[in-house]
């Protein structure tokens, strides 16, 4: 009977001493509180300390990238992760009284596991209200243009040094990888007017590039009918001298003939003249004689005798 | 005989258990404790370890050593320049004289109230002293370190250190937001019909001077063209009056004949003044 009382406690004992058993896994590390007080740092592995009341430890994460959502939630449902904006904290007042939505996530670590253990309670609540209020500081400083375009990163490179500045004075242990803005957008009731800007923007462009088009088509066009003036031109300058150098030649070699027997050449030269103009003129012509007669002639039988 | 010396023996380490574990207690890391004998304070512990005291007489009231976060409710406050904004604020703060915290406030239940109090009517106070934009921008930090001062030694004589008031979020209130957003509606609008007019300007700028471009282009072409033709026509005058002045007589009764040869179509009348038709009269 005795002999069972002894098993019975010995392995109450034994359990008891168990209960000193944990295991610190590999972004871990254990602190050990020795009667409530700080004693050490255990890195991962399985190990051993006092059972309560003597010794106790508690885990922190040290590697292991934590994140706060502002402005909106992930939520998993079934391995597909779908998002939901909380506009109550999306809605941000810029520099210049307008109102945006800015969404940000802010990765932490814990950079000082005792400091995080012992000096702050909620974490993850700290974290979020800082930037909160860093975030919408450095939005109202900038109007708001800046924010949606060129001021994204310069807010978020800010804020989170900022950020880490006041956890610092809060010797919280926490250390701000980063702070990225997710969706800046103009608040849904604007969005329209907003789009209008970036449409207006769009038709800006295709207003100009239709001018531009046009004055691509006009303008070589126009270098086009210059050239073809010019030539033109130019063609009937040569046609001009050219003839008139024909010309020249023609009549000089006319005159020389002609000096050698000018009479008789000049009444040859005007029949044949008259023969042209006769022949062309065959049934009309009035020959006008003496004021009062009026002779019609028949010039084909005119011709006819002129030919002999 | 046996078995009553055992059961003595359990008793004796159980009662000793109990006995031990009500003279000691461990104040955690996190913690610190103030020792109570009858509601008197005996002793106070801000340091981690492990301390005796009377069992079942002395009695352990810890409190948190770290730094708390006391999330303010948002309220409205109103500016200098009489723009109502809904400010959220919220405090950190931690008890940093736990025996001064539990004679004048008791628990940190019956704290929050009080830091609440002390921090609203202090923001409430700098932050009407300025105007919105201030509140909004730059100016805020410098508000908040002074609303942390002054809360922080409002609050120093209940044991509790202010580590830190900041402003969560500084809101327009809903009706005011429709105002604003129907006032950046506008805004757009009219920077959307602005770039419009640009983009119009622009093309006319554009189209004008292409079309400019293009007339001088002509025009000057013209212009040189009329020169290229006169001087053609000034070689050939030159050429004609060179050669036609050898016989100038013969050139005009030439030209003549020429001329009659070119005449097409009409009635012809001829006079009897012209010498070379006396053989058609003669007839």
């Amino acid at each position: 009977m005795g002999k069972y009382v002894w098993i019975v406690l010995f392995i109450a004992v034994g359990i008891y001493m168990l209960t000193g058993v944990y295991q610190v896994g590999p972004s871990e590390v254990a602190l050990i509180k020795t009667f409530g007080k700080f004693s050490s740092v255990v890195q991962p592995g399985i190990h051993y300390h006092l059972p309560y009341p003597f010794q106790s430890h508690v885990i922190v994460d040290i590697s292991t990238v934590r994140k706060v959502e502002i402005g909106f939630r992930s939520i998993q449902r079934g391995g597909r992760i779908t998002y939901q904006s909380v506009s109550q904290e999306a809605i941000m007042i810029t520099g210049d009284n307008n109102l945006v939505s800015v969404e940000a996530v802010v990765q932490y670590r814990v950079k000082d596991p005792v400091a995080y253990a012992f000096n702050i309670t909620e974490a993850d609540s700290i974290v979020r209200f800082t930037t909160e209020s860093v975030l919408r500081e450095k939005v109202a400083m900038r109007n708001i243009d800046d924010v949606l375009t060129i001021g994204r990163d310069e807010i978020g490179l800010e804020t989170a040094k900022m950020v880490q500045k006041i956890l610092d004075s809060y010797n919280c242990g926490i250390k701000v990888e980063n702070v990225y803005l997710q969706e800046v957008v103009p608040p849904d009731p604007v969005v329209d007017a907003f789009d209008d800007v970036n449409n207006a923007r769009q038709d800006k462009e295709r207003l100009i590039n239709e001018a531009r088009k046009y004055a691509n088509d006009i303008v070589p066009k126009a270098q086009g009918q210059a050239q073809e003036i010019l030539r033109q031109a130019e063609a009937y300058a040569q046609e001009v001298y050219l003839k008139a150098l024909g010309e020249a030649e023609r009549f000089n070699r006319i005159l020389k003939e002609y000096t050698k027997a000018p009479d008789i050449t000049r009444k040859r030269m005007l029949l044949d003249a008259l023969q042209s103009i006769l022949e062309k003129n065959k049934d009309k012509v009035i020959f006008i004689g003496d004021a009062d007669s009026l002779n019609v002639l028949n010039i084909s039988e005119l011709l006819k005798e002129m030919g002999k | 005989m046996k078995i009553w010396i055992l059961s003595l023996l359990i008793i004796l380490i159980v009662v000793g258990f109990v006995l031990a574990l009500a003279s000691f207690y461990i104040v955690d890391q996190t913690q610190q404790a103030v020792v109570l004998r009858f509601g008197k304070i005996v002793s106070v512990k801000t340091e981690p370890g492990i301390y005796i005291k009377q069992p079942f007489i002395d009695k352990v009231v810890r409190f948190d050593k770290r730094i708390l976060l006391y999330d303010i409710e948002p309220e409205k406050i109103i500016a200098s320049d009489k723009k109502t904004l809904v400010i959220d604020t919220y405090v950190l703060w931690r008890i940093k004289d736990p025996e001064t915290f539990i004679k004048s406030l008791k628990s940190v239940q019956l704290a929050l109230p009080r830091i609440d109090d002390v921090v609203y009517s202090h923001v409430r106070n700098i932050f009407a002293k300025s105007n919105f934009d201030e509140i909004i921008s730059e100016k805020r930090e410098e508000l908040l370190k002074e609303v942390t001062e002054l809360s922080r030694e409002a609050l120093k004589d209940f044991g509790i250190e202010v580590v830190d008031v900041r402003v969560k979020h500084a809101d327009l209130p809903a009706e005011n937001e429709q105002a604003v957003y129907n006032r950046m509606r506008a805004e757009r609008y009219s920077i959307a019909a602005q770039i419009r007019a640009e983009g119009e300007k622009e093309a006319r700028k554009i189209r004008a001077e292409a079309d400019k471009t293009a007339k001088v282009l002509i025009a000057e072409a013209q212009s040189t063209a009329e020169q290229i033709k006169g001087t053609g026509e000034a070689s050939a005058v030159k050429i004609y009056a060179e050669i036609f002045s050898k016989d100038k007589d013969f050139y005009e009764f030439w030209r003549t004949m020429e001329v009659y040869r070119s005449i097409e179509g009409g009635i012809l009348l001829i006079g009897d003044e012209l010498d070379s038709f006396k053989y058609l009269k003669s007839e």
